[in-house]
């Protein structure tokens, strides 16, 4: 099953629990930038949590707790300088603070004809998140998935078999996909992607060198 | 100790603007006993729930200046606290074990991140529509949870309160991914349905 847009509610909830890992998260907080309905998706979600936290059972606190806080209640607080991103918020703020680089500046690597990727996180089961950078109007090689495979548009669009996706747009492939997404003409195309497990490339040239790309 | 949730609001902008201490205690004395369960719960040991315990509390008083009563009750505002800085000291570790990991913090209402986001604009008295929705809303999700079946609350509580991810749950529950995943997002929905406007 392919599905388009917007994430799923489970990952809205998880994310607003906390609970999900550094590569997941930063995806997701990414993804809400671009759409308030799920910020208050988000929202709502807390909203549970805060239930919750008042419904806990007290668990007694030593006083020791307050006084040392007590004590650093005068503590000054330094502001967090957040360095003004060169691109003018054109991209989603959680990832710009997480690259803490101009988009140029990363490290780019190539994928193949006309595409580099530059990898950002890579978890303990085989989940990378990465951004993909491909010219306008180039056909992405045909591949499967060994797991779940979420494309944020982060510039310019694509379109698959299931449809077109543009700035902000998430396109969510499970491991019974197979597809060849053809970025649009024109611009190029920037993607913030996140992989479970290597994607497993069709075509007898692709197979031979992905083991040279990594992804 | 119970505190509604219009009292709290009312001595949170009173930390806000008068850096009142006194307000202040009365929060802590609300909140310490149940924040210090929810990191216990989530496997803290005594000693490194107290010491994030304090640091959940040193931001409420620091950050209070960007409490928005109108955005969301004062106990949502404070789990998004302490779920971050529950997160913070996740990412330390992993840090520790794999130094090529940089921190990331959800972070929504607790709009500020780190640092407070300084709006003195917002730092005005209650409203009387915010004390109405303040104390509607969270007694309205409280009552949505306790309707919500069975199994239903369970992945509800593993995910906010165990800190449970979607793989977790289902091995702790011995279930599909697919069912568990399915069963947040209907938890979720039913949950939203039932608090409609009131959130």
């Amino acid at each position: 099953m392919s599905t388009a847009d917007k994430l799923h509610d489970e990952w809205l909830l998880s994310y607003a629990a906390g609970v999900l890992d550094p590569g997941r998260s930063l995806l997701v907080a990414s993804h809400l930038t671009y759409h308030e309905d799920l910020q208050q998706a988000v929202a709502d979600a807390e909203s549970i949590g805060g239930s919750l936290l008042e419904s806990m059972q007290e668990t007694d606190v030593d006083d020791s707790v307050l006084d040392a806080l007590m004590n650093r209640l005068d503590e000054t607080v330094v502001p967090q300088v957040r360095p003004t991103s060169a691109t003018g918020g054109k991209y989603p703020q959680p990832l710009m603070d997480y690259i803490n680089c101009d988009m140029e500046s990363l490290k780019w690597r190539f994928m193949g004809p006309s595409m580099r990727y530059s990898l950002l996180w890579d978890g303990p089961n085989d989940e990378r998140l990465w951004l993909l950078r491909a010219h306008g109007g180039i056909q992405v090689p045909e591949h499967g998935h060994n797991g779940d495979e979420w494309t944020l548009v982060l510039k310019g669009g694509f379109q698959t078999s299931s449809g077109q996706y543009l700035v902000g747009q998430m396109s969510i492939a499970d491991e019974n996909i197979i597809h060849q997404p053809q970025i649009d003409a024109g611009e190029e195309c920037i993607s913030l992607v996140m992989t479970e497990g290597p994607i497993r490339l069709k075509g007898l040239l692709s197979r031979m060198m992905q083991p040279l790309i990594g992804i | 100790m119970e505190l509604p949730q219009e009292e709290m609001a009312a001595l949170l902008l009173q930390v806000a603007s008068l850096r009142d201490r006194n307000a202040f205690l009365q929060l802590f004395r609300h909140f310490a006993p149940r924040i210090k369960s929810f990191l216990m719960s989530k496997g803290l040991s005594d000693q490194s729930a107290d010491d994030i315990l304090q640091e959940v509390m040193l931001a409420v008083w620091q950050k209070a200046v960007s409490y928005k009563p109108e955005k969301a009750a004062v106990s949502t505002w404070v789990f998004t606290i302490a779920r971050n800085k529950y997160i913070d000291l996740l990412r330390r570790d992993e840090r520790r074990k794999e130094s090529s990991i940089e921190s990331f913090t959800a972070n929504s209402a607790d709009h500020s991140g780190d640092a407070p986001d300084f709006q003195p604009e917002d730092r005005e008295a209650l409203t009387a529509d915010d004390k109405v929705m303040q104390q509607q809303r969270a007694s309205a999700v409280k009552q949505a949870l306790s309707r919500l079946p069975e199994e239903q609350q369970a992945v509800i509580v593993l995910s906010f309160i165990q800190g449970l991810a979607h793989g977790e749950i289902a091995q702790h529950l011995d279930l599909p991914l697919g069912t568990v995943k399915s069963r947040i997002r209907l938890a979720f929905k039913h949950m939203r349905g039932e608090l409609g406007e009131v959130l």
